[in-house]
């Protein structure tokens, strides 16, 4: 369904001339510094198949999406899309896509939601029996019922994330990318956005590309994860085998009553000294091998424990941990 | 052809229908642009009633290019608004949301935030027919010259939409085109609203090969209001500015595959 | 001392913007040469009072440069945005009164503008075309008074344009409407005193002729500084009136709860 080949993306930008003239000059240089954003990467995903698509900021997500939605033209390498390239036949190939950019709306700011979709709906050539009968379709499943006849501007941010996936299924595509659709949504939204995909995905069938910064997002949706880093491809496998390979890894600050001795072996080997500040320690651990309350039980063997904090994983960490 | 047609149609109606959700805006701003225009025009009233004429150009003939000039402009960026305006959407990262939809990018482009024109198109028509009812009766022109204006009007409005679409086009180069606007779009627009004869020819020679504003009113003016020049000149003039639009879409071809987005 | 630190960050945050504002000059001085060229164009075979064709063409020029120092100002003095992101709220609770704290940046942007505009389109004039140039140094320094009073008018003028986006939303249109009839008012391209009987009383009546008329005409020495008191009183006119616009400003961000 979709095929990517050695995808590679440079950004060219002109290196800006100071001085007096440099407007000029800046205008008229050739100097540029190229900046890699995707290199060389490689993955297929089949019909039916529901990937997320995670990496720090600036690691090439957007980038990579963008080009699969024909948006960006690919520096080298090639995308297809049900046999068909992106940016050659990208009027073709917007009509089996159905796109969604959590931080940008795709419809009318100041028109009700529902001329929205009669606009879309024109540009797709779709006539108005098929359109009736696909809106009410999605009106029940996302709930747009409360809201269809209120202009975009005036919509919560959970109402507006519903009205845009609904946009992006209108002309029912077979392929959905989604680029962070739970951003800045509180629980009850995000919960709700994600049982509509999940929904999506197993009763409509349709194939999900998800980037997010959620781990939430893809430990309860998608079933195969890539990871992309610096350009790169870190990982491509289920989410079991991302577990598996990572673990749980957490950050446990302890701080003592008294003094403890400095310490250069901890009572177990699965423990790790990170640092110490006179009574405080900062041990590191994998929850995956050792519970948090048999850490403490070790960590106490030490000396008389006053206070405890613990950090669960961060994103960014786990990312890393993966080179 | 028939389908994009009605499918610009469709957008521009929902423009209008956006901007009417700020009713007091528009109606004020079209007020504005009104009030602007006739003071601008003004000026240069004011210098023709005192001195008679601008190197043998009466008061009617400034005003025949002045009018001619202001109604294509008008049109053009009636019709095709938001393409001057594409630095916004290059710098904001908004012609993502563009390329994501079924239809050519520069259709899309052109019905977003649609804005009539309408205090230009009232006050160049206002001035056209004062300007041309003057000379006609005069003998200067006969009647022939009303449909020979509107091909002027109409192929001075293509001409300036192709100079304003190829600056724009840089921006796909340089990102920042409001400088390059100035010069290539207001600029040279300011020099043909007045009779080019005033200019050293450096000047002159610039606004008809460099930036060919020239062919937009004063040109065709030549054969038409003053005879100058033969009829030639307008099929010509059509042919630049139909020339220049080629160009101008060659270049946002390449421009377009060009475009960066924003990082994020 | 408050005053300086605003105009500094003012004047230093254009500084990163200095190559696009020369380029941006190349249009300003086109449009001046346009200008100049339209007088040229008139004054071929007819004589043009008490100034000739030298003289116009200087204070056609002479005003084109100016119009960074008295014209283009930073529209409704940034407040149209600060209403629509609710900043202005916040500014005008600040200790310092905010007609104050405007002004001060705006003497920064004046400052830049004049050294990175105004002398750029002046040299370029001074060597193309035939430029008048005082020959005695107090005319300069009462040059400089007039447009630095010329200044502060349109300092204060965009302060009210601004101050009305509280009730319009948008001041855009105010802007441009303003420097349209600046344009004809104030003599910048033509003299006030050819203008017709009615529009020359119009202008002579209000503040236009001190933006651009009086002080090119002190420039090229057909004025004495006699002319700047009328610009004085204004001055203080303007003053009033815009730390009354304050109190209605506040009223108003009151009554909308922030």
């Amino acid at each position: 369904m979709i095929q990517v080949t050695d995808l590679q993306k440079q950004f060219k930008t002109l290196r800006k001339k100071e001085g007096a003239a440099g407007g000029l000059r800046t205008l008229l240089s050739r100097d540029y510094q190229v900046k890699e954003a995707v290199g060389g990467i490689s993955f297929a995903i089949e019909p039916g198949e529901f990937v997320g698509y995670i990496g720090p900021n600036g690691a090439g997500k957007s980038t990579t999406i963008k080009m699969l939605a024909g948006i960006l033209h690919p520096t080298s390498g090639t995308v297809s899309i049900c046999g068909m390239s992106p940016h050659r036949e990208r009027r073709r190939v917007t009509r089996r896509l159905g796109v969604l950019f959590g931080q940008r709306t795709g419809l009318w700011w100041d028109l009700p939601v529902k001329d929205s979709y009669d606009i879309l709906a024109a540009m797709y050539g779709q006539d108005n029996r098929v359109k009736e009968t696909r809106l009410a379709q999605l009106s029940e499943l996302l709930a747009l019922g409360e809201f269809i006849d209120t202009p975009v501007r005036k919509l919560s941010l959970g109402q507006r994330m519903r009205a845009d996936i609904a946009a992006a299924l209108l002309h029912d595509p077979d392929i959905l990318f989604l680029d962070e659709p739970t951003i800045g949504l509180d629980m009850i939204a995000k919960r709700s956005i994600r049982n509509f995909l999940k929904q999506i995905n197993c009763e409509l069938g349709k194939t999900i590309l998800l980037t997010t910064h959620d781990m939430d997002d893809i430990e309860q949706l998608c079933k195969r994860v890539m990871v992309i880093n610096h350009g790169k491809l870190g990982f491509d496998g289920s989410i079991d085998r991302l577990r598996s390979r990572i673990g749980l890894p957490t950050k446990i600050r302890v701080c003592y009553a008294s003094q403890v001795p400095p310490c250069g072996s901890l009572p177990d080997t699965r423990l790790q000294l990170i640092s110490q500040e006179g009574r405080t320690l900062t041990i590191s651990c994998n929850r995956e091998e050792l519970s948090a309350m048999e850490a403490l039980r070790l960590l106490e063997q030490l000396g008389i424990i006053e206070d405890v904090h613990m950090e669960e994983p961060d994103f960014e960490d786990i990312v890393h941990q993966i080179y | 052809m028939i389908k994009w047609l009605r499918m610009y149609r469709l957008l521009i109606a929902a423009s209008i229908r956006s901007r009417m959700e700020y009713r007091f805006n528009f109606w004020f701003s079209t007020l504005m642009a009104v009030i602007i225009n006739v003071v601008e025009f003004l000026m240069l009233a004011v210098i023709l009633l005192k001195f008679g004429h601008i190197k043998g150009w009466t008061m009617e003939e400034c005003g025949y290019l002045y009018a001619v000039l202001t109604l294509s402009k008008a049109i053009y960026r009636t019709a095709a608004s938001d393409v001057h305006h594409l630095e916004k959407y290059l710098v904001g990262g908004d012609l993502d949301a563009l390329l994501l939809r079924p239809i050519p990018i520069l259709l899309a482009l052109m019905s977003q935030n649609f804005q009539l024109k309408a205090g230009e198109l009232i006050q160049g028509t206002a001035i056209l027919t004062i300007c041309m009812g003057v000379m006609i009766r005069q003998g200067q022109m006969t009647w022939t010259a009303i449909p020979l204006t509107m091909v002027v009007i109409m192929s001075g409005a293509v001409l300036l939409f192709a100079i304003g679409l190829l600056t724009a086009t840089a921006g796909f180069w340089i990102l920042r085109i409001e400088e390059l606007q100035n010069i290539t779009e207001d600029a040279a627009r300011t020099a043909a609203q007045y009779p080019m004869s005033i200019y050293p020819n450096w000047l002159q020679w610039l606004l008809i090969g460099g930036i060919p504003v020239a062919f937009a009113n004063y040109l065709p003016s030549l054969y038409i209001v003053r005879q100058q020049m033969d009829w030639w000149i307008i099929p010509l003039s059509c042919a630049v500015a139909f020339l220049v639009l080629g160009a101008a879409l060659a270049a946002w071809r390449v421009g377009i595959s060009r475009y960066q987005s924003t990082g994020s | 001392m408050l005053f300086l630190v605003l105009a500094r960050k003012t004047y230093a945050r254009n500084l990163q913007y200095r190559s696009a504002h020369l380029v941006h000059n190349i249009a300003s001085a086109l449009f001046g040469f346009i200008y100049v060229s339209i007088w040229m164009g008139i004054g071929e075979n007819r004589p043009l009072g008490e100034y000739g064709l030298t003289g116009i063409v200087s204070y056609v020029a002479f005003n084109q440069a100016s119009l960074w120092v008295a014209a283009f100002l930073t529209n409704g003095l940034g407040m149209e945005q600060s209403v629509r992101t609710g900043q202005i709220a916040l500014d005008l609770m600040r200790p310092v009164h905010l007609f104050y704290h405007l002004m001060c940046k705006e003497w920064g942007q004046i400052a830049y503008q004049f050294v990175y505009k105004f002398l750029p389109i002046y040299a370029l004039y001074f060597f193309v075309l035939p430029l008048h140039v005082p020959s005695s140094w107090q005319t300069f320094f009462w040059t400089a008074a007039a447009l630095s009073l010329a200044a502060y008018i349109t300092i204060c003028l965009n302060y009210l344009i601004g101050a009305l986006a509280l009730w319009t939303t948008e001041s855009r249109w105010l802007y441009w409407v303003n420097y349209a009839f600046s344009m004809l008012l104030s003599g910048f391209l033509i003299p006030i005193e050819w203008l017709p009987k009615t529009l020359a009383d119009i202008s002579r009546s209000s503040f236009y002729p001190y933006l651009h008329y009086i002080p090119t005409r002190i420039y090229l020495g057909m004025e004495d500084r006699s002319a700047l008191i009328g610009a004085v009183c204004w001055c203080a006119a303007f003053t009033f009136l815009c730390l009354a616009a304050t109190g209605f400003m506040r009223r108003k961000v009151e009554v909308q709860g922030g």
